[in-house]
């Protein structure tokens, strides 16, 4: 998914703008929608799409998915020019 | 620190009262009774001449056209009414010079005096109730201001530690989902990493017997190649983190000691990816993550114990049982192998391939009441000789069934000996009925039988074995665990393990 695509998405760029705020966050499908005060389905299927964007890292274990931001410090700029 | 912090919330009060819509509000509407009105916000508790002056000037319209000396007795006159107010800390009305009117409100939070708002140039002498009704409007609309203040204060304050809390919890739930010791570390590693932002993480255990700590897990994301290094205790961040017991930080490293009831080991980060130094919020969230992994790395290690003991008594039982017949009940390696490799491969989980393990020693154990003399018949057994036989995997469940790690295990073994067209024993159980383990078990103990000294048969080559099951699949084997065994079967590592165990060959 493109990042710009990604931008159009208001709960992919509140996702984002999460992530970008707090870096050192890792959070599962429900915490993130708790701090952003979106759907859990709708933030589940957001953050996998973010993954594939590279945007974030998922960290996997059998009992939970935790999610963190990006460690692409090219990437990490790019995402705040755009979120400016 | 209290009167600069004081003074920022002032500064912040103020702005939201100049932006609040509600006090707008009400100037409007005590403007229009009062016909009309200068309004104006001091920000001082204690305010100089010229403050207010200069506030007045730019408000009042009969000011700015009046001559210095009466804008002088003006602004004087003003002035006593505002320390009036900060004394009685409540509106006092005033007439001015001109024949005006006005009053002055303090703004005010316990004993604390933020500042006035006031009002003059009125043409209208407003009554004491209608300066009371003000007074409790805007009363209200300062305390909820306030209120929002001290709100948007929390919110700055209590989020970033109740994201990092959450983190921690979503930490605990990451590490606390495995106990295998060579999974976690490297898990502890990765995510100490993700939420530190650093490059490098080091995860060393004691060995306290040579004082050493021991490299467990090293993860560097840049990477670069990683050199494990044991390091003394007292020497270098962890050595002295150690060593004192306490987190050891630089610019550009940030050792935490592991404490459970001693020092258990150190985790070590290197290098931030924003080359910034490591902060005593950093050194904060970690101690809390190392609190976390403690528990974790505790658990792993007494479950790899408590594994060990299990093993061991199995081992034990498993070499009483073969003293009745040297070969046949403590499993080669390479069927063990061959069993572990069929279950991975058709996606069992941690824990059934554990049973799977067990069971693959203990699955004759029940051969325990067969007679020595049927054991050992090299002819065919009779009726009544077989019908003792086919009691085996039941006395086999009875045996094991009081080891609580064990129970897992006890479908395997009491159903190894049923086949997949229903026709094996005890129950006569088909296709899926029988349990997976119990179909892999099946196949695996059958090879083994065919290549191995049995004394009512003659050893089959490894080759032909492999036939025979190919030849019973769908039959007396599951088909796809028999497909399963044949491409493990055609592993040169798994054929060489066998090959050495069975013939010798090196």
């Amino acid at each position: 998914m493109d990042i710009n695509k990604i931008f159009q998405s208001e709960i992919h760029r509140k996702i984002v703008k999460f992530f970008h705020e707090n870096q050192s966050s890792l959070d599962t499908p429900r915490g993130v929608a708790t701090w952003i005060g979106e759907d859990r389905a709708k933030v589940k299927t957001a953050l996998e799409d973010l993954v594939k964007a590279r945007i974030l890292i998922a960290n996997r274990s059998t009992s939970t998915t935790g999610y963190s931001y990006t460690r692409d410090t090219r990437l990490i700029s790019r995402i705040d020019k755009l979120l400016k | 620190m209290e009167e600069s912090k004081n003074k920022e919330y002032q500064q912040e009060l103020f702005d939201k009262l100049r932006k609040s819509t509600s006090l707008k509000k009400e100037e409007e509407c005590f403007g229009c009774y009062m016909k009309p009105a200068a309004w104006w916000l001091l920000e001082k508790p204690n305010p100089k001449m010229s403050d207010l002056q200069k506030l007045i000037s730019n408000n009042c319209p009969h000011f700015k056209k009046g001559p210095l000396p009466a804008k002088n007795t003006c602004s004087a006159s003003i002035f006593d009414v505002v320390k009036k107010a900060a004394k009685e800390k409540k509106l006092v009305r005033f007439d001015c010079i001109a024949n005006l009117h006005g009053f002055v409100y303090p703004i005010v939070q316990g004993d604390k005096l933020y500042g006035y708002i006031g009002a003059c140039y009125s043409k209208k002498d407003v009554s004491a109730e209608v300066l009371d009704i003000f007074a409790a409007f805007t009363d209200a609309i300062v305390r909820e201001t306030q209120k929002e203040l001290e709100l948007s204060k929390l919110y700055e304050t209590i989020r970033p530690r109740a994201i990092a809390l959450s983190t921690v919890h979503t930490v605990h739930r990451l590490i606390s989902s495995t106990l295998d010791l060579a999974e976690l570390l490297p898990r502890i590693a990765r995510l100490s990493l993700q939420i530190l932002r650093a490059n490098r993480c080091s995860i060393k255990l004691v060995d306290a017997k040579r004082k050493l700590l021991l490299p467990k897990a090293t993860v560097d994301l840049r990477e670069k190649k990683v050199r494990l290094k044991k390091v003394k205790i007292g020497k270098w961040a962890p050595g002295k983190a150690f060593k004192q017991g306490r987190p050891i930080r630089g610019d550009d490293f940030l050792a935490i000691p592991l404490i459970d009831e001693d020092v258990i080991g150190v985790i070590t980060m290197y290098d931030k990816i924003d080359k910034k130094p490591f902060t005593a919020f950093d050194q904060e969230i970690m101690s809390t993550l190392a609190e976390q992994a403690v528990i974790a790395i505790k658990n792993a290690q007494l479950y790899k114990e408590q594994e060990k003991l299990t093993m061991g008594s199995i081992k034990s039982l498993a070499k009483v049982l073969d003293t009745r017949a040297p070969g046949t009940y403590v499993p080669r390696a390479s069927f063990l192998k061959i069993a572990l490799a069929i279950g991975q491969e058709m996606r069992l989980t941690t824990n059934d391939l554990k049973s799977l393990e067990y069971a693959a020693i203990l699955h004759d154990a029940g051969e325990i009441i067969v007679p020595d003399e049927v054991l050992t018949k090299p002819t065919k057994l009779t009726g009544k000789e077989y019908a003792i036989v086919k009691e085996h995997p039941a006395v086999g469940v009875e045996i094991i069934k009081h080891m609580k790690a064990l129970k897992s295990a006890t479908p395997i073994v009491l159903y190894h000996h049923e086949k997949y067209d229903g026709s094996g024993y005890p129950r006569g159980l088909k296709k899926d009925q029988i349990p997976l383990g119990a179909r892999i078990m099946a196949v695996v103990s059958a090879f083994e039988a065919m290549v191995t000294k049995r004394p009512y048969r003659t050893i089959k080559s490894i080759e032909e074995a492999m036939e025979e099951i190919k030849n019973n699949a769908g039959t007396q084997f599951d088909p796809k665990v028999v497909d399963v065994f044949l491409k493990i079967m055609a592993r040169k590592d798994i054929h060489l393990m066998m090959e050495r165990e069975l013939y010798g060959h090196q």
